[in-house]
């Protein structure tokens, strides 16, 4: 059902793009909201300016379409009704393409994948991230992210602690409240690497789910506007092609995060 | 970096931005103040008509507005009339944005929520005002609208004031809420600030700090009114 829908969606795509890219004319003009509480993907700076692998990528991708882009900021839990509400045209804030959120907008191709992973305190002594070393453990994550998805279905074992941002539950794995954090592994070792951290170590990385995790971080669009997610998908592939998406990725990576 | 850095005003802290962030919250609770407390007024009046339409009309009111959380009220209100909106100039086939303003929509919701609420403060303060007061007031021949100004009303702030300044408390701290539809206030600025900083518990502490000072503030205020009801109770 959910595969026959997905084809006949990809079929109605292709044959909207084709009328679409003729029409391609003078540049546009693209809002694109963000979080800006995100480190290293999306944040604020002290002086009020955007910095982060977002941003860089989506400021690439406009050069690459030719747009005049413009970011807004705006809280996670509001996002994707902001999106629809016509607030901006794309989201590009590290979100993760799910057949949950598919239904309400339409992705572009991944811009990138990372795996998720378990932080624990230093001295813990949860063997391995798997579902049997993690049985009875108290593990915290952010509320309606795959991460807590994922959590609940793949971590069945252990009890699943919900929190409204990352903070919140570093905090508490920090003050020993809870046993472990499960997140993205960049956004978990980039928190390492800070003091507020150094409670903390990766006890490992997850396999991910193609049901739960999906294809990766993608644009969100509005459903129906094709020929803006071609032009996305299009501008993706030239930045990986000419190499400005592998500066980017140098810039604040040690490891690929575009994934295989 | 230091504390004092992260919360100094200029390009290395964030003190600026989160002194606009009190700026938003105070003039989001001040602007909705108004608006509530006229419309509480009006739904109060409703409630005691004798007309069975308008008391329902109010029933109804406080029962949608005070039974629903209130960031789903923010949500429907923003979002649906936005999204009600740009249905309708697509169906005219019109070629013009339109953008319904955050703090706007923030107001609207905060009153209509403050005033569901205030609405029962003012019920019950007409209640205790006796019937006698008005009866008074009509014996000697003044006309509906004066007595009620002149006579009810400063009666009924006096009775309301400790229930009014209740709402207001929760108001300020509802505020926080216009976070979730992109208005910069304290929550959402310390929060940026937090996330971009990783000092959670700084500004964790300093968005608790400014919600303590606005509160005392304002019990300030409070019992300013209050002191300044009394004296009519005085002789």
């Amino acid at each position: 059902m959910r595969i026959s829908n997905l084809l006949m969606a990809s079929a109605a795509a292709i044959v909207l793009s084709m009328g679409a890219a003729q029409a391609d004319g003078h540049s546009m003009k693209i809002k694109i909201g963000t979080e800006g509480a995100y480190p290293p993907f999306n944040n604020l700076e002290a002086d009020g300016s955007l910095v982060g692998f977002d941003v860089d990528v989506a400021k690439a991708l406009c050069e690459e379409m030719k747009a005049e882009c413009e970011f807004v900021t705006q809280d996670w839990d509001g996002i994707i009704p902001a999106l629809l509400a016509g607030k901006f045209d794309a989201i590009i804030a590290s979100m993760s393409i799910t057949e949950e959120r598919k239904e309400t907008v339409d992705f572009t191709n991944k811009y990138y994948n990372t795996p998720p992973a378990i932080a624990v305190p230093k001295d813990s002594k949860i063997a391995e991230a798997t579902d049997a070393a993690l049985a009875g453990m108290v593990i915290g994550a952010q509320s309606s992210t795959t991460h807590s998805n994922y959590a609940e279905e793949k971590l069945g074992s252990a009890e699943l602690k919900l929190y409204p941002t990352p903070d919140e539950y570093k905090l508490d794995v920090a003050n020993g409240r809870i046993d472990g954090v499960i997140d993205d592994v960049v956004v978990l070792s980039d928190w390492l690497a800070t003091d507020d951290g150094a409670c903390c170590k990766i006890l490992g990385t997850l396999t991910p789910d193609l049901m739960i995790n999906g294809e990766g971080a993608g644009i969100a669009i509005r459903k129906g506007e094709d020929e803006l997610r071609e032009k996305f998908n299009a501008a993706i592939d030239a930045i990986i092609a000419n190499g400005t998406y592998k500066e980017i990725n140098d810039k604040y990576f040690t490891f690929d995060v575009y994934g295989g | 970096m230091i504390a004092w850095e992260l919360l100094g005003f200029g390009d290395a802290g964030y003190g600026d931005t989160i002194a606009m962030g009190v700026v938003v919250t105070v003039s989001l609770a001040l602007a909705t103040l108004p608006v509530g407390l006229a419309l509480g007024f009006f739904v109060a009046l409703a409630k005691q008509s004798t007309e069975w339409s308008l008391r329902t009309a109010a029933d109804i009111y406080t029962t949608i507005f005070r039974g629903l959380p209130e960031l789903l009220t923010l949500f429907l209100i923003y979002y649906g009339m936005q999204i009600g909106v740009q249905q309708l100039i697509k169906a005219l086939d019109l070629d013009i944005s339109f953008e319904f303003n955050t703090f706007v929509a923030g107001v609207i919701t905060l009153a209509f929520v403050f005033s569901s609420y205030a609405s029962e403060v003012f019920l019950s303060a007409f209640r205790a005002i006796p019937k006698g007061q008005y009866e008074g007031g009509f014996a000697l021949g003044i006309p509906r609208p004066k007595v009620m100004r002149l006579i009810i009303l400063p009666q009924l702030i006096r009775i309301a004031m400790p229930g009014l300044a209740n709402l207001w408390m929760l108001l300020l701290k509802d505020t926080a809420l216009v976070s979730a539809i992109g208005l910069n206030d304290i929550v959402r600025e310390t929060r940026v600030a937090a996330g971009s900083t990783k000092e959670v518990f700084l500004f964790s502490s300093v968005s608790f700090f400014l919600f303590l000072v606005l509160a005392l503030l304002s019990s300030i205020v409070i019992s300013r009114i209050e002191a300044f009801g009394k004296k009519a109770d005085t002789r």
